[in-house]
């Protein structure tokens, strides 16, 4: 599995794109420079963008890609693959970083409360995303088109759990649903969305 | 408690996106304990994880500051050529195993405090330039049981720092073919840190690994294959600062 370079890409990285994280990430452990440098060039940018969703203030955002991938250059160890695979791993780190934030910092919540009432949504109009993805690399196309595609009460809380930062408690009592809903309809929409983005998984 | 996986594999997809709290939190910890060594467990976890992964790939990539890349590098090695988990547990068990068996309770104590200033000179004497700070906060650990502790352990650390040092007196053996092992549990999920050996019930080292994103710290009883995920419940817990 590949990704497109979304980002910037560091001068020195001369990675053959067809390499493995798993394979890149085993190099680092070794002290591999080039190595590093091609994850960071892969990942940098979502997890940015992953971390400022999230968090809403640049500077917060950027501190937190650096410490997820100061861990990754100092203990890439740490990943293990039985849990899934080096991008889950890296944007599962990044994500919990981002909520730990978020969730830290009251004043923040209310400001990413009031950005997220205000931005687009991710998947604003199915159509549309659909048009406009036309230039996105294939993964990105995947997802946004298996977002698109999940029944609206599903996407929402997807949309408040993961891109919000919301939690469970914080959905149930904002939306007001019962929390088994809330709990019932993450995982079928996480079941869902496995189902359609099954053939890009690793 | 079944060995049903509904409850778990919803659960875990709501932590893969974050969104676990409350009870559900340490119910799933109950569950997966329960279901200690389960591939099908394993399996839903990865599963989620992958999907929650994924999902950062709808965004539109945000391009970092050019020079995060090289700062990385720059500033920070990686410790090459070993496996820090079994590493970080050789100094104990290297400075314990000097002792005289016969070293009652508080000879012991002296001699785990001796081994920490060793340890914490080590730390001060190899840590790189941009500096490695000194731990500055103890906690104890509590039974997990409520019923009042085995034994004694504690950790000194610096809150949102890197590292801690961490050791424990009057622990009893883990039994033939067990270590103790400590985890960090950050947003509920355990991750590995150290395993520990205790000799005559004494057990120090340096837990070289990232706090900032911990809220609780356990330790369980593995075998001394220092499993990747918890199989028994904690038998101690601290809370951080």
């Amino acid at each position: 599995m590949t990704l497109g370079r979304t980002g910037h890409e560091p001068m020195g990285s001369a990675e053959p794109a067809g390499t493995p994280d798993e394979a890149l990430l085993r190099r680092v452990g070794a002290g591999d420079e080039r190595a590093f440098r091609e994850l960071f060039a892969r990942y940098a940018s979502v997890a940015h963008a992953l971390a400022f969703r999230l968090v809403r203030q640049a500077q917060v955002a950027e501190e937190i890609v650096q410490e997820a991938f100061l861990a990754v250059w100092r203990t890439p160890e740490r990943y293990d693959p039985a849990r899934g695979s080096v991008r889950s791993w890296l944007m599962g780190t990044v994500h919990h970083r981002a909520v730990d934030a978020v969730r830290r910092e009251q004043a923040q919540r209310r400001r990413a409360d009031q950005a997220a009432a205000l931005a687009p949504r991710v998947v604003e109009d199915p159509i549309d995303d659909i048009v406009s993805a036309l230039d996105l690399p294939r993964e990105r196309r995947l997802v946004q088109k298996a977002l698109a595609g999940l029944p609206d009460e599903q996407r929402d809380v997807i949309q408040r759990m993961y891109f919000d930062g919301m939690s469970q408690s914080q959905i149930a009592e904002r939306t007001g649903l019962p929390l088994g809903t809330v709990k019932s309809r993450t995982l079928l929409a996480m079941r869902r969305l496995r189902t359609h983005l099954g053939e890009v998984t690793p | 408690m079944t060995r049903d996986h509904a409850l778990i594999d919803e659960l875990l997809a709501i932590r893969a996106l974050g969104g676990l709290d409350g009870d559900d939190a340490d119910r799933l910890e109950h569950e997966l304990a329960a279901h200690g060594d389960c591939d099908e467990c394993r399996r839903l976890e990865a599963e989620h994880a992958e999907v929650a992964g994924m999902l950062a790939l709808a965004l539109d990539p945000l391009p970092v500051d050019e020079g995060m890349a090289d700062r990385i590098v720059a500033q920070e090695q990686p410790k090459k050529g070993r496996e820090p988990d079994r590493a970080a547990a050789r100094p104990a068990d290297e400075l314990s195993g000097r002792r005289d068996p016969r070293l009652g309770r508080w000879q012991a104590a002296f001699g785990i405090a001796a081994a920490v200033a060793l340890i914490l000179a080590f730390v001060l004497a190899t840590r790189p330039q941009d500096g490695v700070q000194v731990p500055g906060t103890v906690v104890a650990f509590q039974g997990a049981s409520g019923q009042g502790a085995p034994g004694e352990l504690a950790m000194a650390y610096t809150p949102g720092e890197r590292g801690a040092l961490v050791w424990g007196a009057g622990l009893p053996d883990p039994g033939s073919g067990k270590v103790y092992e400590l985890w960090m549990i950050e947003e509920g999920n355990p991750v590995r840190g150290a395993c520990l050996a205790p000799t005559d019930g004494a057990v120090a080292t340096y837990l070289d690994a990232d706090l900032s994103t911990a809220e609780l710290m356990a330790v369980t009883v593995e075998s001394t294959e220092c499993p990747s995920a918890p199989t028994t419940d904690p038998v101690f817990t601290a809370e951080l600062a």
